[in-house]
């Protein structure tokens, strides 16, 4: 083996992959055993008939079935029989679900087993470490050794773990919408696979997901032999293939196209132009981007090297927010903007053979912009940069820009450097509309769709819901029943990841394995069972199949590993550490040759298109969610109440206008304060009509500042109609109006108002600071000249005493945080690791429009526009502002106002300067709440954990509320399957008490209690350094959240907490919390129009400092004698 | 109305106004028309419309323990309370109801020790009222809590985890500030009554009544001795009240004052509180008074210049209440805290944008409301004619009861819903459940009142004639007052 990890993973267990297998005693093969007792329960009367009982031929009835105890036990028999008693052998030594009689010798009530594993992922896996307890995997961690996670996650694979247990998952097989079992769906598999031997595959159809598997391509290619006619297809909807037709013709060779990609490399770009790209997004781009775009702009002391971010986006992305420079361009003109780059990077001098592609005629319209300076800036700076520049387009983008951003850069230098081409993940297959042809031709017989949800999210020109028609046998594989179930004949249930074998592709091309944490609870198939079964291989014992991928590629000729042994042990190894490192899957990638020749003819035959889009003109964009991604999460709670990062929305998405076009069309959304209407969490939007090509659709408005004009953005993935109890019925779906042609923007739309109002639930819905220094931040040559001009801003506290002293904070540990607001991109994966580790209940839309969401952190978001006014209370709204984020969790104060006011003590500190919450005390007077400053404690109104979301959604009749306020009338009591989720270490809060973020109290007593351990009776107590992270951190990809102790002298938090810019929020009230903030630096060209602006959030304070500074400077030079010095400036002059 | 009026005139005629106080109870009116007078509201056959509005009263307030116990059974999400605005009406009615309950014993205590003897006529119902307010103030903290069940943690029982209450929450002192006020007020006020429970149980012809007041009346006898330590234990225990009326408010205010919330954080609140509830007190008696002097033509007893007294002290704690609100938006705006200046100007009043007060404040309504009532509505009172022209003065009074109740809000609920970070700022929607518990409210004082009136003697008979001129020692001997008086009764 060539690629060996560097060590193995500190803290865990040195146990080997299959956990289950070799951890158990194996069970005797005569003889009763124990799981035999509950072979035997399936065997009962009442189980079976219970198994053999009739569902209505309504399919909605699959998902309306709550889970009780009960149910929930015939299920895991359910399970357990089909397995060990029914057709497919004895699969698995089921008897592991049950409670351990004998406990393994490293199980520990309590303690959590880390396993390595990976979340699939259309762009790359996650390579993942999964917290198990008791064979409950409850949380996500990204893999620390790997480096495409280096131990963080996303907001997505965080929320993962939720859709294992959701309750609403498919339990049985359905024929017709027909309860059913394997066996009969086998059956009927084995009568088809007769008929594609016959015509060698031409009547079937295959559409999945973009699984990134090598096993799967494996059994595909096995697949296509046995049946060489078939028709596979990958349908990813945010996937449109453009940049895999740019990079195939600016580096084809000959007619071959090279599977390859251009993955950037931010570690080395200096300078960053993303036209309509959401890099930082952590779906979009990946961890890996965010981390190395983050780690080069770390400004840790004034001196730092920070790179330059230029944003050009029609809406708010987190990428735009992160940008130092952002221009609102509507996605149409994002063509137009990228050629007046290359025609002004030409005209500066810059050769290649982009300069010959450019449109001379081509014009920008942004009217209100000073767009011509802007790109000459633009382009001189990425210019300068040369090859430590890179100008990204957003993969949405047509083609053609792409090809033409492909050009640029390589003019640049930048392919090799920032941009390194790599082996493509996927292997090309037939598009979603050669199936559609092919079907309206009759030729298909049987479609089979592995996850995904064509009938939902195929663009709306194919009428994927006639074709299926039209199809006589459907089968669909999938862990949710959704739209594509509702036509399908052969509903399957599918495995989670969590719950299969597998492997995949990380987004830096290595190889990654999957683990199940779990047996499957419902007894579903993972993809790699079905695809064997297709070819009439038994369905795979554990990760056979895996493994013999496994062993395939370990015996490429380019390695060493040849026998069996060395086989098993690499396995081992392999699936203990969750993959194979940085280890690429592929050995054979080459690297291709820049083809000017194809791409200029690509370019030539395929102009880049340039409309203009205005008020009789409008641009459609339909992009993805922050929360639903492409729709996929639609029944995840933590998702669907996860809070927009730019909207701040929750259960829903908007039509998203600029605030000019509301005005022009009159369009209102705001809150609007009053005894009627208005509310905490409440803002209201018109309701208009979208036409384009002929087709409608109805949406309702948010007005978003920074929102390109004449542009609306309408986010995928809502308004299902066959979804679960979490998803139904929130947001309206935008794929009706989604085409082949135009899959991500098209102009020529126009509106209607209806006049009606809709109300949305949003979790923030002031956005100025009102001036106030809550978010401090600076350009970098402020920074510079002034480190400390977080001091400026806000007066320190009058006094450092009071009657009452907190304890003597002289403990071992002092727990601290410190919070970098330059590197937070805002992307919420914090909030929702902290859900997924504390046990934070969702709480509803109607709640949330209440004001009582219970998320622990929350990231606030300002826009911040210093050289125009608004008043946003009287929608006199920003159109170009700045945006800037801060997480905030709570601040543990140590002189903290929420303690004095309790008065029955449940609120108190303790010595490591934790204000620590004692649910049993706290009798819910909220008082602590009101008077916490910052606002981060949270009340359980209802027993929100105790209810059914779908009781904090329905409307009832009980004075219009939801059924939440039906009390005890109401149904009661949370899934069982999401209680399996819980963190047993962390109490499940009832309703009427006060909870807020701990700092992860339960990692840090785990953490002192191994210490004392170790330590026995030396004194050696204290933790090593940084040994102990909170979920939010862990969770950080941007590693801008750091926890350690301040009496460890090592710990990086002790030097981050020294920085000039740190500060505290609201210092002047003297809280003086353990929670603090870097304060943000912005790196702005100064040559940029509007650049004096940017970054200057105080502008007015700052400036004032300045001023101050050199009045006082100026007195200086009057004094005699001091003249020669005075010249100098205090801080070390202008950059 | 109309002899008071032309009693006043012959006043005036006369030419005595400059010599002489107006007398505290009409001339003419001697011992035993006052215990016949009073006693026989008590002793009469129950009137209808006493029926009638202790009915209608009774069920209203019947809403109050139904929608606690939903409360309770579902959880204070019923109201709507949410982050951040953790308390609205359940604290708002809270103080509301504590702030009327100070009129009853600044009236006994501060008023007797004062040796203002005009409150004689009063003090009875102002006291019922108060220990009616307190019992409607104590349900609201007692049942805003999340977990009911575990209420008593508020007190210090000793348990088996040997947690203590803690003693620096302001919140701890108004439960003990508020549970002393209610015992020594129950306790002075049913001292003040025995007297005239024994006046009561002597006239009763029905054994059964001469039975339960005879117990209630404790065996007075109204002998010499009685009163002479009658009187000692009720000066004591106004010494004990006095300070009590001051702590009690002040202890409420300081659940605001000692806390860090902008509007919230401000040392003038004690002594604007206690002067609001003294305001708010007296609007509530007065609010009482009037219908009952009429219902039960006690014009003799109560008569205009104990409603001219307790307008002008309408009027002057409602100045001090203005002042009060004055001088918090000029420190707000003076101390240059960005904070309060912007909740005081941007969240109450206006919120100026582009052009000064382009928008208007979310609670604009509730500041307006409050600042109409307790500052400008009761300035009518600086003219005699308003003083005395019942129907004005009730109108006044009921705009100082709605005013104290929106006072109360704009503290809570303004100052909540925008405090420092604009992030969580919220704004504040009741439910049909926060109406109808404080409407239940409402409807549970009214009707106890009512109860009060019908089966206790409303006036303090004996008091009352402690200030006839008879009582006088030097009554007979004074001939330039006291014979001319009863002359001109008679006239």
């Amino acid at each position: 083996m060539e690629c060996q990890p560097a060590h193995y993973m500190r803290g865990l267990p040195q146990v080997i992959g299959m956990k289950r297998k070799y951890n158990h005693p194996e069970q005797p093969t005569t003889g009763k055993a124990y799981w035999k007792s509950v072979e035997d329960l399936a065997h009962t009367e009442h189980f079976q008939r219970y198994l053999e009982r009739e569902f209505p031929e309504n399919a909605d009835e699959m998902t309306k079935d709550p889970l009780t105890r009960r149910t929930f036990l015939k299920l895991m028999g359910a399970s357990l029989a089909l397995a060990g008693v029914g057709l497919s052998a004895c699969r698995r030594p089921e008897a592991h679900l049950v409670p351990y009689t004998k406990t393994p010798e490293w199980i520990v009530a309590g303690r959590y087993l880390p396993y390595a594993t990976a979340h699939p992922r259309r762009n790359g896996a996650v390579p993942l470490l999964v917290s198990t307890y008791d064979g409950r995997p409850t949380k996500i961690e990204g893999n620390p050794i790997h480096p495409a996670s280096k131990g963080k996650t996303d907001a997505y694979a965080q929320a993962s773990v939720l859709d294992l247990y959701d309750p609403d998952r498919l339990r049985f097989f359905f024929k017709d919408g027909i309860e059913s079992t394997q066996a009969e769906f086998f059956s009927a598999l084995e009568k088809l696979r007769a008929e594609w031997a016959k015509d060698q595959g031409e009547s079937l159809a295959i559409i999945t997901e973009e699984y990134l598997s090598p096993t799967m391509e494996r059994l595909r290619g096995d697949l296509t032999r046995l049946y060489p006619n078939l028709t596979w297809s990958t349908w990813e909807p945010l996937k449109p293939g453009f940049t895999e037709e740019a990079l195939g013709e600016a580096f084809a060779v000959g007619k071959t196209e090279p599977r390859l990609r251009l993955v950037p490399d931010l570690s080395k770009a200096k300078v960053v132009v993303s036209l309509d790209h959401d890099f930082l997004n952590p779906s979009e781009g990946g961890l890996i981007g965010v981390r190395e775009f983050s780690n080069r702009r770390r400004a840790l002391h004034p001196g730092a090297e920070m790179n330059r971010l230029y944003a050009a986006e029609p809406r708010y992305t987190l990428t735009g927010a992160m940008a130092d420079h952002r221009l609102r361009i509507p996605a149409s003109q994002i063509g137009s903007f990228l050629t007046a780059i290359g025609r002004e990077l030409a005209l500066q001098g810059l050769t290649g053979t982009f300069a010959t592609l450019i449109d001379t005629a081509s014009k920008l319209s942004l009217p209100g912009q000073d767009i011509d300076k802007a790109v000459h800036e633009l382009a001189a700076d990425l210019k300068s940069a040369g090859s430590e520049g890179i100008l990204l387009v957003g993969e949405h983008q047509p083609a053609n820009v792409q090809a033409l951003a492909i050009a640029i850069n390589e003019a640049l230098g930048a392919i090799g450097t920032t941009l390194v081409p790599k082996a493509a993940l996927a292997v090309p297959s037939a598009s979603l509309k050669e199936v559609a042809d092919q079907a309206k031709a009759g030729k298909i017989k049987t479609v089979i769709v592995f996850g995904g949800n064509p009938v939902y999210n195929a663009p709306a020109d194919l009428g994927f819901v006639d074709l299926f028609k039209k199809i006589p046998n459907k089968i669909h594989h999938t862990l949710l029943v959704n739209e594509t179930s509702k036509v399908s004949n052969w509903v399957v249930p599918a495995a989670h990841y969590l719950e299969s074998w597998g492997d995949a592709l990380a987004e830096d091309g290595s190889y990654l394995s999957i683990q199940p944490m779990i047996l499957p609870l419902y007894d579903g198939l993972t993809t790699v069972d079905l695809l064997c079964k297709l070819q009439n291989l038994p369905v795979p014992i554990g990760p056979e199949q895996v493994k013999k991928t496994f062993a395939t590629w370990l015996t490429n000729p380019r390695n060493s590993v040849t026998t069996p042994e060395m086989i098993a042990e690499s396995w081992e190894k392999h699936v203990h550490d969750g993959g194979q490192g940085t280890c690429q899957y592929s050995w054979e990638f080459q690297e291709p040759m820049f083809n000017p020749q194809s791409l200029s003819e690509f370019l030539i035959k395929h102009p880049i298109k340039h409309s203009v889009p205005s008020k009789d003109n409008i641009e459609i964009v339909k992009a993805h969610d922050y929360s639903m991604d492409d729709g996929r999460y639609n029944n995840n709670g933590w998702m669907q109440e996860f809070p927009d990062p730019i909207t701040k929305m929750t259960w829903e998405n908007a039509a998203l206008i600029s605030p000019t076009m509301a005005k022009d069309f009159d369009l209102w959304s705001g809150i609007k304060f009053g005894p009627i209407e208005g509310d905490a969490g409440i803002v209201t939007g018109d309701v208009i009509e979208i036409t384009a090509h002929g087709v409608t659709i109805t949406a309702p408005v948010l007005i978003v500042p920074g929102h390109a004009d004449y542009s609306i953005t309408l986010p995928l993935g809502y308004g299902r109609t066959m979804t679960g109890r979490v998803g139904e019925g929130s947001g309206f779906d935008v794929y009706p109006i989604r085409t082949t042609e135009a899959p991500y923007f098209e102009t020529g739309a126009t509106i209607k108002k209806l006049g009606h109002h809709y109300r949305f639930a949003v979790t923030q819905d002031h956005f100025s600071m009102e001036g106030r220094p809550l978010i401090k931040e600076a350009p970098k040559d402020y920074f510079e000249r002034h480190p400390d001009f977080v001091s400026y801003t806000e007066e320190p506290a009058a006094f450092d005493h009071g009657f009452y002293n907190t304890p003597p904070m002289k403990a071992v540990h002092e727990w601290a945080m410190s919070i970098d607001l330059t590197t937070c991109v805002g992307c919420n994966a914090c909030v929702i690791a902290c859900q997924a580790e504390n046990n934070i209940p969702i709480v509803g839309k109607d709640q949330v429009m209440r004001g009582r969401e219970m998320l622990w952190i929350r990231i606030d978001r300002y826009f911040s526009s210093p050289n125009e006014k608004f008043v946003q209370d009287n929608q006199v709204l920003p159109h170009d502002p700045q945006m800037i984020m801060q997480p905030l969790p709570c601040m543990q104060c140590e002189n903290a106002p929420c303690e004095t006011v309790c008065p029955v003590n449940a609120t108190v500190h303790n010595e490591e300067g934790l204000n620590v919450m004692v649910y049993n005390r706290c009798i819910g007077t909220r008082y602590c709440s009101n008077n916490c400053p910052y606002k981060v404690r949270h009340f359980n109104y209802f027993d929100f954990n105790q209810r059914p979301i779908a009781n904090a959604k329905s409307e009832s009749l009980f004075f219009g509320t939801s059924k939440l306020y039906e009390g005890p009338l109401a149904p009661k009591g949370s899934p069982e399957t999401i209680m399996l989720q819980k963190n047993p270490n962390v109490t499940v809060r009832m309703r009427g008490v006060m909870e807020k973020c701990t700092y992860c109290v339960q990692r840090l007593e785990a953490a002192k209690i191994d210490q004392l351990d170790k330590a026995g009776p030396t004194p050696n107590v204290m933790i090593p350094t940084d040994s102990v992270q909170t979920a939010c951190q862990q969770a950080c990809p941007s590693d801008a959240i750091i926890f350690g102790n301040l009496n460890d002298p090592a710990s990086k938090v002790v030097g981050l907490k020294k920085l000039p810019h740190n500060y505290s929020l609201l210092a002047y009230l003297n809280t003086r919390p353990r929670t603090t903030y870097l304060a943000r630096i912005r790196n702005p060209n100064p040559k940029m129009p509007g650049a004096e602006y940017i970054g200057m959030a105080q502008l007015k304070e700052l400036r004032e400092a300045e001023l101050h500074e050199h009045k006082e400077s100026k007195e200086e030079k009057t004094v005699p004698g001091h003249a020669a010095e005075s010249t100098i400036q205090p801080h070390g002059g202008q950059s | 109305m109309s002899t008071l009026a032309s009693q006043d005139n012959e006043y005036i005629e006369r030419g005595w106004r400059l010599l002489q106080r107006r007398p505290l109870v009409a001339p003419g009116r001697d011992y035993h028309w006052i215990t016949d007078h009073v006693s026989s509201i008590v002793e009469m056959k129950t009137p209808l419309w006493w029926w009638i509005s202790t009915l209608i009263t009774g069920c209203i307030a019947s809403f109050t323990p139904m929608l606690l116990l939903y409360l309770v059974c579902t959880g204070v999400g019923v109201w709507g309370l949410n982050r951040p605005v953790c308390w609205a009406w359940d604290i708002t009615n809270f103080v509301f109801w504590i702030g009327i309950g100070h009129a009853g014993t600044l009236i006994s205590a501060i008023l007797f020790l004062t040796r203002q003897k005009w409150r004689t006529s009063v003090n009875r119902s102002a006291e019922a009222m108060t220990i009616f307010a307190v019992i409607c103030a104590g349900l609201f903290p007692l049942f805003h809590v999340g977990r009911i069940w575990v209420a008593w943690y508020l007190f210090p029982i000793p348990n088996s985890n040997a947690i203590w209450q803690n003693f620096r929450s302001p919140l701890l002192w108004d439960v003990f500030a508020v549970s002393t006020y209610f015992t020594v007020s129950i306790i002075f006020w049913y001292v003040g009554l025995i007297p005239d429970l024994a006046t009561i149980r002597d006239r009763a012809k029905d054994p059964k009544r001469k039975i339960i007041y005879g117990i209630l009346a404790l065996g007075w006898r109204g002998s010499n001795r009685q009163w002479r330590h009658y009187e000692k234990a009720y000066l004591i225990l106004a010494g004990i009240a006095t300070p009590l009326v001051l702590s009690v408010h002040s202890v409420v205010s300081f659940d605001f004052a000692t806390s860090v919330i902008p509007g919230w954080h401000t040392t003038i609140f004690p002594p604007y509180f206690v002067a609001g509830a003294i305001f708010g007190g007296f609007g509530m008696v007065l609010t009482l008074l009037i219908p009952f002097r009429e219902i039960y033509g006690l014009h003799d007893v109560i008569t205009s210049r104990h409603i001219d007294n307790m307008c002008k002290i309408i009027l002057l704690t409602g100045s001090l209440v203005g002042y009060a609100y004055i001088m918090e938006i000029f420190i707000a705006w003076y101390s240059g805290n960005q904070y309060e200046w912007w909740l005081f100007l941007r969240s109450r009043v206006s919120q100026p944008g582009l052009h000064l007060a382009e928008t208007v404040a979310p609670y604009w309504w509730a500041w307006a409301a409050m600042f109409f009532c307790n500052v400008i509505s009761h300035q009518v009172f600086w003219f005699k004619a308003c003083r005395r022209n019942l129907y004005v003065v009730f109108a006044v009074v009921m705009c100082v009861n709605a005013g104290m109740w929106f006072e109360r809000f704009v503290i809570i609920v303004t100052s909540l819903q925008r405090d420092f970070l604009p992030s969580s700022w919220g704004y504040f929607r009741p439910t049909w459940v926060d109406v109808f518990t404080f409407v239940g409210t409402l409807g549970l004082f009214t009707f106890l009142f009512l109860l009060f009136v019908r089966f206790l003697p409303m006036i303090t008979m004996f008091e009352v004639k402690g200030v006839l001129p008879e009582a006088d020692p030097h009554h007979h001997g004074d001939h330039s007052h006291g014979h001319d008086e009863h002359e001109g009764a008679q006239a």
